[in-house]
């Protein structure tokens, strides 16, 4: 039960708003801690989804370990950025000095991109960490913002390569691009679920990282994926029958409406994502926890075994 | 329920996490504003591009495209009034707005070139937002247009997009720039660290870190921006005067899943701490909760042990027996998963104020993206309660209820769960 996908250094999880890439990052993450790795799932930019997923009550700001060898990590663009300027400006009174002004303070709000910029910085200082048994972290899963944002968030560090002259910046965004490019390091994976608005936005972005970024892509997941044996016209009329069994046929014509529409755009993903493709089912849960995380990790389980081994090909 | 709520609003803006369905939903509103005689236009992100066919406007531009009345005619639908779309289309706001803006051709043309401004207005985070509030700026002013729907960004970082105008104006606020730049242009270094270390030491830190090219080119933007920031500042005053105005409306739409709603939770707290407060709340693709006969479901609820009576229920209907073992175990986890929704979404509403018009649309049986599918959510978003689906439940109405514009799919929770959350509320101290 080992694939590819596993041996990456860095995981971008990266889809619209709303189709799972939280739980589809926790799965992730908690897969290779069952490993035995030692994993970072940081979360780019604000949100509590993932908090909430793992039951961690507040946004962290330093690593915390939320399960054997599983680290959370809320990075947020202006803490990295006050960090960044710790370790180029060493002494502590000149740091200060220019972290508490005010002129500091506007910089930031307004120059635009660079709490982009410094997010992914952060990932890319964490995957270079040291420890005393080697690298600080075996593995880091990334659950990027919306995609819109995280477009513009992975974009970041070739716009500063294009618009800074050489120094510094300049200096350090290139190795964060060479990070993202790197096919035997990084991988960023798919999330979406099967129906329309969702599917077309992900063929866009599966294009633009592709194509305009060249970064390496690995899986496709499938999140939400209804299933039903029959289809909706299988299922009996609704007049005149006893209530109970009316509303027994509405549950079961939308459960088959949404199988089919899932069905639908599960194949048109095919043609339009050419990526090796894991399917989740819909989960009827009360409450979504790591419990359910888990049990959507033994379907993740059985068909990333069976996947050809194309992760992280060049594209 | 939603019908006041257009009826006494110009701008209605829709916001939420993504993936919700705020494109319909404000699409939806657009529309039902245009039947009941209104000039309504939709501006939007992200259209299902089955919903933009569906409208006869299949290249959504960044003008207000019209929906040709044959169209709606196509679906019975008859408008009093007009409806229109548009898209967003950032690279080309940007260029207008330097163009409406820019006091010659020459600094036009010098703007438009600098790498920098490229760079702003193409690749950097929020210049989206910045747009959609610029764009809504823009339909407000023309006058052609009595109800506009704004659809949000699909984004995390509502903060940006309310504070956008906020930021344009600390962006090119004029001491900044003056700090930042004419120093450099004017007196070069020794002047700058005289007048200010802190500055003098950041400009060194900041030249090291970037380059100088990359000063000098933001220099030179500034430069020629300086004469645009008069202009830039009264639109931000105007994007305020809108965003606070008492005929503009905030609706957040969000669905009824545990992780959707802490978000919906931020975004609500968000919008009152910034004095734009919610208007209306629309919950999409909630599974519906049916009544439980309670002579055969003892709890009043149905349960997981529930199967086999439900299947025999089936049987004697006469439904196919090998049909029925998947049809009950199907019902009793829409069942169980739909209490679970209402539960939360009750819990959602004990926060937010009282008088908010608080509406679900159920799932349906497949997605919404055509005229159609607006239709149909009409029903439930502007339904008077007697419309509302399945009424019949006879949950006893707790009489604070009346005061407050109450949905029927939320009057169906149990009123035991809503006292309990009113009783929790610390008591109104009368001090003095």
């Amino acid at each position: 039960m080992h694939h590819e996908l596993y041996d990456r250094r860095v995981i971008f999880v990266v889809g619209k708003g709303g189709v799972g890439k939280s739980t589809v990052a926790a799965l992730l993450a908690v897969a290779l801690a069952e490993r035995g790795k030692r994993v970072l799932l940081a979360q780019m930019g604000p949100g509590r989804r993932l908090g909430e997923l793992l039951g961690v009550a507040v946004e962290t700001d330093a690593p915390t370990e939320v399960l054997p060898g599983l680290s959370f990590l809320t990075i947020d663009g202006g803490m990295a950025l006050a960090e960044y300027l710790a370790l180029v400006l060493p002494v502590k009174r000149l740091h200060r000095l220019v972290v508490t002004s005010k002129l500091y303070h506007h910089f930031v709000a307004a120059a635009p991109g660079l709490k982009e910029l410094m997010t992914v910085g952060k990932i890319w200082y964490e995957e270079q960490l040291e420890s005393t048994y080697g690298r600080k972290w075996d593995a880091i899963v990334v659950d990027a913002p919306a995609t819109g944002h995280s477009l513009q968030y992975l974009r970041m560090p070739e716009a500063a390569l294009e618009a800074f002259g050489p120094g510094l910046v300049r200096r350090e965004a290139q190795k964060v691009v060479d990070l993202l490019r790197d096919a035997r390091r990084t991988v960023v994976c798919l999330v979406t679920t099967a129906e329309e608005m969702p599917v077309n936005e992900t063929a866009e972005i599966h294009t633009q990282l592709r194509d305009r970024l060249g970064l390496p892509l690995g899986v496709l997941f499938v999140n939400r994926v209804h299933t039903a044996p029959l289809t909706p016209e299988e299922i009996p009329a609704l007049s005149g029958t006893p209530r109970l069994v009316h509303d027994v046929l509405r549950c079961a014509r939308e459960e088959s409406g949404w199988a089919a529409i899932n069905r639908r755009y599960l194949a048109r993903l095919q043609t339009a994502v050419p990526l090796p493709t894991v399917a989740l089912p819909f989960l009827f849960a009360e409450e979504f926890g790591l419990r359910e995380v888990r049990a959507l990790l033994v379907h993740a389980e059985g068909q990333l075994a069976a996947l050809p081994s194309v992760v992280g090909r060049d594209a | 329920m939603l019908g006041s709520l257009v009826r006494d609003h110009r701008v209605v803006i829709c916001i939420g996490s993504g993936g919700v369905g705020k494109t319909t939903t404000s699409a939806a509103i657009a529309l039902w504003g245009a039947l009941q005689g209104r000039r309504a236009v939709v501006l939007t992100i992200d259209p299902a591009r089955r919903l933009a066919d569906s409208l006869g406007v299949a290249s959504l531009g960044d003008e207000p495209r019209p929906v040709e009345p044959s169209v709606l005619a196509c679906h019975g639908l008859h408008a009093r009034g007009s409806l229109a779309a548009m898209m967003l289309d950032q690279k080309g706001a940007w260029d207008r707005l330097v163009a409406r803006h820019a006091p010659s051709d020459e600094v036009r043309e010098r703007i438009l070139k600098n790498r920098f401004y490229v760079h702003l207005s193409q690749s950097f985070a929020g210049s989206y937002e910045y747009m959609a509030i610029e764009q809504l700026c823009v339909l407000v002013e023309s006058g052609a247009y009595d109800l506009i729907v704004l659809d949000t960004p699909p984004t995390k970082h509502a903060l940006d997009f309310f504070e956008a105008p906020q930021r344009i104006r600390e962006f090119l606020d004029r001491r900044l720039v003056r700090w930042l730049v004419m120093p450099y242009l004017s007196q070069g270094w020794a002047a700058a660290k005289a007048m200010n270390r802190t500055v003098g030491f950041l400009f060194r830190k900041v030249e090291e870190a970037t380059g100088i090219a990359a000063l000098a080119e933001i220099s030179d933007f500034f430069s020629a921006m300086s004469g645009m920031f008069d202009a830039f500042a009264a639109r931000a005053q105007t994007i305020q005067a809108i965003l606070h105005a008492p005929t503009t409306a905030f609706v957040l739409v969000t669905g009824p899943e545990e992780q959707v709603l802490t978000e919906a939770e931020f975004f609500s707290q968000k919008v009152r701490a910034l004095h734009m407060p919610l208007k209306g709340v629309v919950f999409n693709r909630v599974h519906e909760e049916f009544p439980a006969d309670p002579a055969m479901f003892p709890g009043g609820t149905v349960a997981r042990a529930d199967e086999p009576a439900i299947a025999a229920a089936m049987v004697a209907a006469g439904v196919a027996r090998e049909r029925v073992p998947w049809l009950a175990s199907n019902f009793v986890d829409y069942q169980l998963l739909a209490r679970g929704e209402a539960l939360r979404m009750e819990e959602f509403r004990s926060g937010l104020p009282r008088r908010a018009p608080f509406v679900s649309v159920p799932n349906f049986d497949s997605d919404l993206h055509d005229l159609a599918g607006l239709r149909r959510m009409h029903r439930y978003l502007f339904a008077r309660t007697e419309h509302a689906p399945e009424p019949s439940v006879a949950w006893p109405e707790p009489a604070q209820a009346r005061r407050a514009p109450l949905e029927p799919s939320a009057s169906r929770a149990q009123p035991t769960l809503r006292r309990r959350t009113r009783a929790e509320k610390p008591p109104r101290s009368p001090r003095r």
